[in-house]
């Protein structure tokens, strides 16, 4: 359980790669995938499959681009975690997802599932920033 | 104008006997949609390698009714997953050796649970099945017994030999494991057939309004609740009408000889702690892909408490209801929610119920909508006698 705990989390010395790999003009990633923006960083995800189905386990690909001037900025730890939960039920997941570096700038997350229907808010952490998008699932 | 007049009494005629349909919107009907087809797609269970197979089915028909399974030969699984009783015992709690604390769900579309008992500790359909044998309080029974049973009973050795490809081996557990993938084969085959609610919800789907306006009013009017304002579907979703998952209903769960059932709490910590479960070496999917949930699920506080949303199909003809029985009847399950006392919840729960606060008509309409999830003839064929086993 606390290694699956810990491996959501990535440590300074991984965003320090993605920081200097991985520039935000190329945050992409191959198909629909949704894109956020904080003053700081840049995020592309994806989830495989799409759409996301309730009670089905899904994946969830990650381009994490830091900008460059907020990178100059960035926390002396930053950390990088990605969760969702339902903010009008006021619950998250019953699953607790994994998130591993596959290349730099480039993240895989397993053992997401959506166990009800309705609106669910992805919340991915780059360092300080925050960055969270709304999905209605159906 | 007596052929115009003729004419309106025959329509009318004809929309009496047609009964009526609500305007459902495009989101209910969406909703509706969403309970079906039935049967659900199923494929074989990965982890189990002789899940489906015909010959494994048998052999674990025969261990479901075996009663010297159990050291005492008076408890077998049957006991508490009785046929004619809709698969489970019409108690408030399940009676083995001695009486447990639970009550006894039936095993009816097992096959398309996620996790397995109330508070889910079993993470696969032949784990679970392994879980009574063993248990002091449900059979008493054990590896070395029931390897002795099936190794020693020329009728089960042959069986198991046909099911497996092998004889059974040497070692207890492995062949214990092999008695629960073969009682899981079995209960994989036990679907239930269709119910009024398929008709009218595939009719929607066809777009026939006539077929459609034969489901009862009242039962139109409950799925309406259950759909909407009583977001009873947020829970039980899908063609089983369960999500699969646990939550904190308000039932009370102090046990009734002191201490508390713990749950879903608990049966995360049992689940993680079982050589058996999908992690384990018994699992037979080299890729490990089914043991996502297991690898990932959360313990949390809130768990303590929570109970699996029971499917829905046949709920008529499975009282009591609740993880401990404790309701009676489908209308005290309905005056349950519709009272729901939400200081029982935890206060870190979700917040998702409310009591419904419905009017009596209302009450009665969920009901008669709960009682339309009754299949109208059963999928299963007759049981009859196995043929005996020819090495």
């Amino acid at each position: 359980m606390e290694e699956r705990r810990g491996a959501v989390r990535l440590d300074a010395a991984a965003l320090a790669v993605l920081a200097a790999a991985a520039p935000a003009a190329a945050c992409e990633l191959p198909g629909a995938a949704r894109v956020l923006e904080s003053p700081r960083a840049a995020l592309a995800y994806r989830t495989i499959p799409q759409p996301v189905a309730v009670g089905e386990h899904f994946v969830v690909e990650l381009a994490v681009c830091p900008k460059a001037e907020g990178a100059a900025a960035a926390p002396a730890e930053p950390r990088i975690s990605a969760n969702a939960h339902m903010p009008e039920h006021k619950h998250g997941m019953n699953y607790r997802p994994a998130l591993r570096l596959v290349s730099p700038g480039r993240y895989r997350s397993e053992g997401w599932l959506f166990h009800m229907p309705g609106r669910w808010e992805f919340v991915f952490e780059v360092g300080a920033e925050r960055l969270a998008d709304s999905v209605r699932i159906e | 104008m007596r052929r115009l007049l003729a004419c309106a009494l025959a329509w009318l005629a004809a929309q009496a006997a047609a009964g009526q349909l609500l305007e459902f919107t495009p989101e209910e009907r969406r909703a509706i949609q969403r309970h079906g087809p039935w049967p659900a797609p199923w494929s074989p269970d990965p982890s189990n390698r002789v899940s489906g197979s015909t010959r494994a089915v048998e052999l674990g028909e025969s261990l479901f009714f075996e009663p010297r399974l159990a050291p005492s030969g008076k408890v077998l699984c049957a006991t508490c997953h009785v046929p004619y009783r809709g698969w489970q015992d019409g108690r408030t709690r399940a009676l083995g050796l001695v009486e447990v604390d639970r009550n006894t769900p039936s095993v009816l579309n097992v096959r398309y649970q996620r996790w397995f008992g109330w508070d889910g500790a079993g993470d696969s359909l032949w784990a679970q099945s392994i879980r009574p044998i063993l248990d002091a309080r449900e059979m008493g029974g054990g590896a070395a017994q029931a390897a002795a049973l099936v190794r020693g009973d020329r009728e089960l050795a042959c069986r198991y030999a046909r099911a497996f490809g092998a004889p059974p081996p040497a070692a207890d557990e492995a062949v214990l494991v092999g008695i629960g993938k073969a009682l899981a084969a079995f209960q994989e085959t036990l679907v239930t057939g269709g119910t009024p609610f398929d008709d009218f919800r595939d009719a929607l789907a066809k777009g026939d309004a006539a077929v459609a306006a034969r489901y009862p009013p009242a039962a139109q009017r409950g799925l309406r609740i259950f759909i909407g304002k009583g977001a009873c579907s947020v829970c039980h979703f899908g063609p089983l009408f369960s999500n699969g998952e646990f939550h904190d209903t308000g039932v009370p769960f102090f046990l009734a000889g002191g201490g508390a059932d713990h749950g879903r709490h608990g049966g995360i910590r049992r689940l993680l702690a079982s050589p058996y479960n999908l992690l384990g070496p018994h699992n037979d999917q080299r890729s490990r892909a089914a043991a996502v949930k297991t690898r990932h699920v959360a313990l949390e506080h809130r768990n303590f408490g929570e109970f699996k949303a029971p499917g829905l199909r046949n709920v008529a003809q499975t009282a009591p209801y609740m993880h401990n029985g404790s309701v009676a009847t489908l209308a005290d399950v309905v005056r349950h929610y519709s009272e729901l006392d939400i200081d029982r919840l935890h206060a870190d729960g979700e917040s998702l119920l409310k009591p419904l606060r419905l009017a009596a008509g209302e009450a009665a309409d969920l009901v008669a909508f709960l009682e339309s999830l009754t299949e109208s003839a059963s999928a299963l064929p007759a049981r009859r006698a196995p043929e005996a086993c020819a090495p």
